[in-house]
């Protein structure tokens, strides 16, 4: 690629005759690139020699130059087109992209603006309509002069609130007088829309008085006269549809027949007011003393936290891996000839070169490291090349000939359980199937007095970690190195060394610190092939995937068809509930079986329901790879389950608190599968908490929107159940003047290292800052289990209760041995040890004086029940989620305006984690339920990067999230502070869909919410 | 064919066909100056300073920084808001995991020297264009209003 920066307009209009594409901002044809165009040749930058700025003429007329940038229009109080900017793309891009550069792009969401601004562009060949221009492009753009009218409005849909992809922009401008209009321009465009004016509308509208017109037949006028296409987002009839409410909506804006403010439907009634509970408010402010800095934020603050994928060696070799051309067919041959003989090609391994066990899998090990006769989904891994550059890397995998005989697709779940569907494995696609009855379910159905029945589907979301899958592999004396993000490190090993065929003792996993995990790093990810290419080469490599293959390759959220089928009787007892759960699993097990377990067991929820009858089916497909991912089956359940109730209380006329009251479990009876569950059930507590809340009072919504308030009540289980092994070693030492915490947990930004520093310095009485983690690595911290199931509170806590007495003996023993006091008169205080009768606490004799004691080593098992028959959680923690929504009546988008979760799982460890954990969850379950959705089609992914893959935006967050705990324990409780990594995504879906239909009358089944459906929803009667 | 910037206020240079991002973490290996996270401008976790304004490591390339300063978040204290901004989002435990960090606090940077008394609205605005997958944004926005407050005190 070559750039030519010419001097003069001339030579650079002979570039680009000569063939060199033109450049500015550069921001539209970089996004090009990006879906897999090919890059010119020769680019000449343009930007230098085109007019920059705004200038407004007498007449008032504004020119604006080709050069000048949207975030500078965004900035230029122009009108429309500046408010219009807010809306294109975000800051970074409108700083580079250039409104010449948008409109010689020929999209864009500027454009609808600019044609209702009736925009002439001037370019190197003279002045024309913008719509001319578009038709026919001709010469460079010089400037655009637009003339703006009295009024304009404007309304851009996407996919998420801000930053988005256009699904439909629309933008009007209206010239009023004596209450008629005389000049009206409409137009439509954005994304794959084409740029279009809408004439025939603007002819009728001229003459008529906007007070006279009829909005639904306006509304039909307009939708009958746009242009728009379907995507794989949302149909043609959804644009149309909304390009006609909007700007029916702006041509009736000020007059009587302006859209209406519109009361929620509200189908329930709210409920009354209760007393809450204590309950503990997490902050800065509130917090007081409780509130710490953690000792990871200032290293992240500053970006000088080494993330293994930040890791850089002189001599480093660089991997990149082959994946499957198809999505599932037969490998005939894997010729890798070509490649080996490259020059700068280090090693390039296949299946072959696996020595060991060419499967793997935290349950079942179905899944090849390197694929040898089939590959069954579009990320499966085919070859590993490792080289000098990056570039020889990727030419090297061109070079490798996969011979492959693509086979019939399985891309249903349901269809995938059909006799003759292809088989993914060699036998059936069904990998489990979970079966519960009790009571006689039959006859519950035909005597109850309310039946509710509907399909909850959930999405494929994806984890989103903003650290994509990689690190770095090394020779390690006489074994390995292994350095990539992880979740369980020990686990990493022992199926490292299976595939490696070594010990696990010749092998080391670093697994922190880690970029975001949320699940999606529990299972394997690159650390197959970079150990591999590390064992072949005798050198170090290092790999980092790019979005596009972590997308294709890593674990996403099992896909969930939930039917549920729900009775109470008159008074609104339940008395019977009926549920068949199909999870799409993906081409490997990973671990989506329990995935699928865990929410067949929180399938009555919090509730005492007789009769039941439940069914969980996981089943292959050729779509990606399921597998862990926060919530865990627990929060597809709970939408089902807290929708059905209340549905059920609208057929009773009961209000959402009422009807959980009188079905909630009593404290202390058996759990849903028949298990003892531990003390300190808070479920009145919470509900208590959210009859509480003000969230239920009035407020305000723009006129367009319509407001509703929903909730979600919900006990989640914590730790790995019954049947795993669920153990923990943890130990306590003091060395070189620390007091090392040795837990081999990992840190994923959900504060394990704060909450170890809290721990121990609440019990051993020291300060925080003389205490030091050591955690990530097999071979300087104990195996402590898996970073997953919100575990990782009880492990911490148990650790230390179990070790930190002893070591306070022993630092204790130390000091009087050394100061020849007694030890009754010593206590521990920060910084070292101090006379007990002493006022200020000051150290007689420092940690570091004290010199290295011996570590106090503790090994414990996640409590559990004694119950067998079935995995079972024993620990639960209970909380309630309730949401404010606002539904727009424009494009039936949901704005979440306030989100409350009020938690109860024990003490607080440290309050800045817990209040992140489930801040943090609380959007990504809202992303879940509105805007995310890993799509495939053919076993292709759809969604690539994060230009359609669209999480939660700063927009997309709740104005307000309030965030409570609840923490007492029973007395006698002896499981202390509960783990909360997963409790806050729990209720968020269901909360907001009990919003919704607060709001619109009808309960969305399908996540993430179609806008299409909800505006459906609505439309029946919203402009009546 | 390689061109000329200047990089926390050191010469550097940049070729034709590869993006600021991109040389700093792969040819250079300077990984603490930027991270990346979708390489098509869609993140914001590689926002650096291109004189003094928020841009995309991963779109920069030669024409764009051409003669022209970019500043990373290894030079955040050389701002006059730089370490304030750093105490504010540490005292609020701004971030999780803290790969989107350095972008976020580049396009804060950006804004608090311009606009040291941004409002909410202002501040929202301002990150719309970086993706935070842990906090939900609530950490993040609690540490600029502080450091509004701060900037504040300090004038």
């Amino acid at each position: 690629m070559k750039i030519l920066h010419p001097k003069t307009l001339d030579a650079t209009l002979d570039a680009i005759k000569a063939g060199a594409t033109p450049v500015a901002g550069g921001t539209a044809l970089q996004m090009q690139w990006s879906q897999g165009a090919e890059r010119p040749e020769i680019m000449v930058n343009i930007g230098p020699l085109l007019p920059c700025g705004i200038s407004h003429a007498d007449d008032g007329n504004i020119t604006i130059g080709a050069a000048t940038t949207l975030d500078a229009i965004r900035q230029g109080r122009v009108p429309l087109l500046s408010d219009a900017a807010r809306d294109v793309a975000a800051p970074n891009i409108r700083r580079l992209a250039t409104l010449g550069g948008t409109i010689g792009f020929g999209a864009g969401c500027l454009l609808p603006a600019l044609l209702v601004l009736d925009a002439k562009v001037t370019t190197t060949q003279g002045t024309l309509p913008l719509c001319d221009y578009l038709t026919a492009p001709t010469g460079l753009i010089l400037s655009i002069t637009i003339t703006p009218a009295q009024r304009h409005f404007w309304c851009k849909t996407g996919l998420r609130a801000a930053f988005t992809p256009a699904i439909i922009v629309s933008a009007g401008a209206l010239d009023i007088s004596d209450g008629v209009i005389v000049k009206s321009r409409l137009a439509v465009g954005g994304g794959v829309v084409t740029p279009q004016r809408l004439n025939t509308v603007e002819h009728w509208l001229v003459g008529q008085c906007p007070d006279d017109l009829d909005p639904a037949a306006l509304c039909e006028r307009i939708d009958q006269n746009v242009q728009a296409p379907s995507c794989a987002f949302r149909t043609a009839t959804y644009r149309r549809r909304v390009a006609a409410l909007a700007l029916a909506e702006g041509i009736l804006h000020g007059t009587a027949k302006a859209t209406k403010r519109k009361p929620p439907a509200r189908p329930l009634p709210h409920p009354d007011v209760k007393t809450p509970p204590v309950l503990t408010t997490l902050s800065r402010n509130a917090g007081g003393d409780r509130w710490h800095t953690r000792p990871d934020m200032p290293a992240k603050v500053r970006g000088t936290m080494p993330y293994l994928t930040d890791h850089r060696e002189d001599g480093m070799l660089i991997a990149r891996i082959l994946r499957a051309a198809h999505p599932h067919a037969k490998i005939r041959s894997i010729d890798t000839t070509a490649a080996q003989a490259l020059p700068g090609v280090h090693a390039v391994i296949t299946h072959k070169d696996v020595r060991g066990l060419n499967r793997f899998g935290i349950l079942m090990q179905d899944q090849p490291a390197f694929c040898s006769d089939k590959v069954r989904y579009i990320g499966d891994t085919v070859a590993a090349v490792a080289a000098e550059t990056a570039a020889i890397a990727e030419a090297a995998l061109a070079l490798i000939k996969v011979d492959y005989e693509p086979l019939a697709l399985v891309t249903d779940p349901e269809a995938a359980l059909m006799d003759d569907a292809p088989k993914v494995h060699s036998d059936s696609n069904l990998i489990n199937d979970i079966k519960l009855e009790r009571g006689d379910v039959d006859a519950a159905f035909a005597t109850a007095a309310h039946v509710v029945e509907d399909t909850y589907v959930t999405p494929r979301q994806m984890h989103g970690f903003m650290e994509t899958e990689g690190g770095w592999a090394a020779p390690d004396k006489d074994g390995l190195l292994v350095c990539v993000g992880g979740q369980h490190g020990a686990r990493d090993r022992l199926q490292l060394a299976r595939i490696l065929d070594i010990p696990q003792e010749k092998l080391r996993i670093i697994t922190s610190p880690i970029g975001g995990g949320f699940g999606g790093k529990d299972e394997l990810t690159v650390q197959p092939a970079l150990a591999l290419l590390a064992q072949k080469t005798g050198r170090k490599v290092r790999l980092q995937l790019s979005r596009a293959e972590s997308v294709a390759a890593g674990t996403k959220r099992n896909p969930m068809r939930i039917r549920m089928r729900t009775a109470c009787d008159a008074k609104g007892k339940l008395v019977a509930q009926q549920v068949d759960l199909i999870s799409d699993c993906g081409a490997y097990a990973s671990l989506s079986p329990s995935v699928t377990e865990t929410a067949m067991e929180h399938c009555a929820g919090p509730y005492e329901i007789p009769n039941i009858r439940t069914r969980g089916r996981t089943v292959y497909t050729n779509n990606g790879a399921g597998g862990a991912f926060r919530g865990f089956g627990s929060n597809q359940m709970t939408f089902a389950v807290e929708c059905q109730l209340d549905r059920l209380a609208q057929k009773v006329g009961q209000d959402p608190a009422k009807i959980r009251r009188l079905n909630m479990r009593m404290p202390g009876t058996p759990g849903y599968l028949g298990q003892t569950i531990a003390p300190t059930e808070r479920l009145h507590e919470m509900l208590d908490a959210a009859q509480a809340s003000d969230i239920w009072n009035d407020f305000d919504v723009e006129p367009d929107e319509i407001a509703g308030v929903g909730m979600a009540l919900m006990m989640q289980g914590t730790g790995l159940g019954t049947i795993p092994d669920d153990t923990a070693h943890f130990a306590l030492r003091l060395q070189d003047g620390k007091i090392e915490a040795l837990c081999g947990l990992d840190e994923m930004g959900q504060g394990l290292i704060v909450s170890l520093h809290a721990a121990v310095s609440d019990k051993i009485g020291c300060d925080r800052a003389d205490i030091r983690a050591v955690f990530g690595d097999t071979g300087r911290a104990p195996d402590s289990g898996s970073t997953t199931a919100a575990r990782g509170g009880y492990v911490v806590w148990r650790g230390v209760e179990n070790t930190a007495p002893t070591l306070a003996t022993k630092i204790i023993t130390a000091a009087s041995d050394r100061l020849g006091l007694s030890p009754e008169r010593l206590k521990i205080v920060p910084g070292g040890v101090a006379d007990i009768t002493a006022n200020a606490p000051i150290p007689l004799v420092s940690f570091s004086e004290l010199g290295d004691l011996e570590a106090v080593e503790t090994f414990f098992e996640f409590p559990k029940s004694d119950y067998t028959k079935s995995n079972a959680r024993f620990i639960f923690t209970y909380a309630v989620t309730l949401a404010r929504v606002a539904v727009n009546r424009i494009n039936g988008t949901v704005r979440i305006a306030r989100l409350d979760l009020h938690t109860a799982a024990g003490p607080v460890i440290d309050m800045a984690a817990y209040l992140g954990q489930m801040e943090g969850a609380l959007v990504q379950g809202a992303g879940m339920t509105l805007t995310e959705d890993a799509m495939m089609q053919d076993g292709q992914m759809v969604t690539k990067n994060f230009d359609t893959y669209t999480m939660p935006s700063i927009r997309d967050t709740p104005s307000e999230i309030v965030v409570t705990a609840h923490e007492s324990l029973d007395a006698g409780d002896p499981f202390g502070p509960r783990g909360v990594g997963e409790l806050g995504i729990t209720g968020v879906t269901a909360a907001i869909a009990n919003a919704v239909a607060d709001a619109v009358g009808q309960w969305p089944t399908v996540t993430p919410f179609a806008p299409q459906d909800i505006l459906t929803m609505m439309t029946k009667g919203a402009r009546t | 064919m390689s061109i000329t910037f200047t990089l926390n206020g050191s010469p550097a240079t940049l070729q034709q066909d590869e993006t600021l991002a991109s040389a700093l973490r792969e040819r250079l290996g300077d990984t603490a100056a930027i991270k990346v996270a979708c390489d098509i401008g869609r993140c914001g976790a590689c926002t650096v300073l291109l004189d003094g304004a928020p841009m995309n490591g991963c779109l920069l390339m030669s024409w764009h920084v051409a003669g022209r300063e970019v500043t990373t978040i290894q030079a955040l204290d050389t701002l006059p808001i730089g370490a304030t901004l750093a105490q504010a989002m540490t005292e609020e435990n701004a971030f999780q995991c803290g790969y989107c960090a350095p972008g976020v606090m580049m396009s804060l940077a950006g804004l608090f020297t311009t606009t040291p008394d941004a409002s909410d609205e202002v501040i929202r605005e301002a990150l719309e264009g970086n993706i935070c997958r842990c906090t939900g944004y609530h950490s993040i926005l609690r540490g600029a209003a502080r450091a509004r407050d701060l900037i504040k005190e300090i004038k």
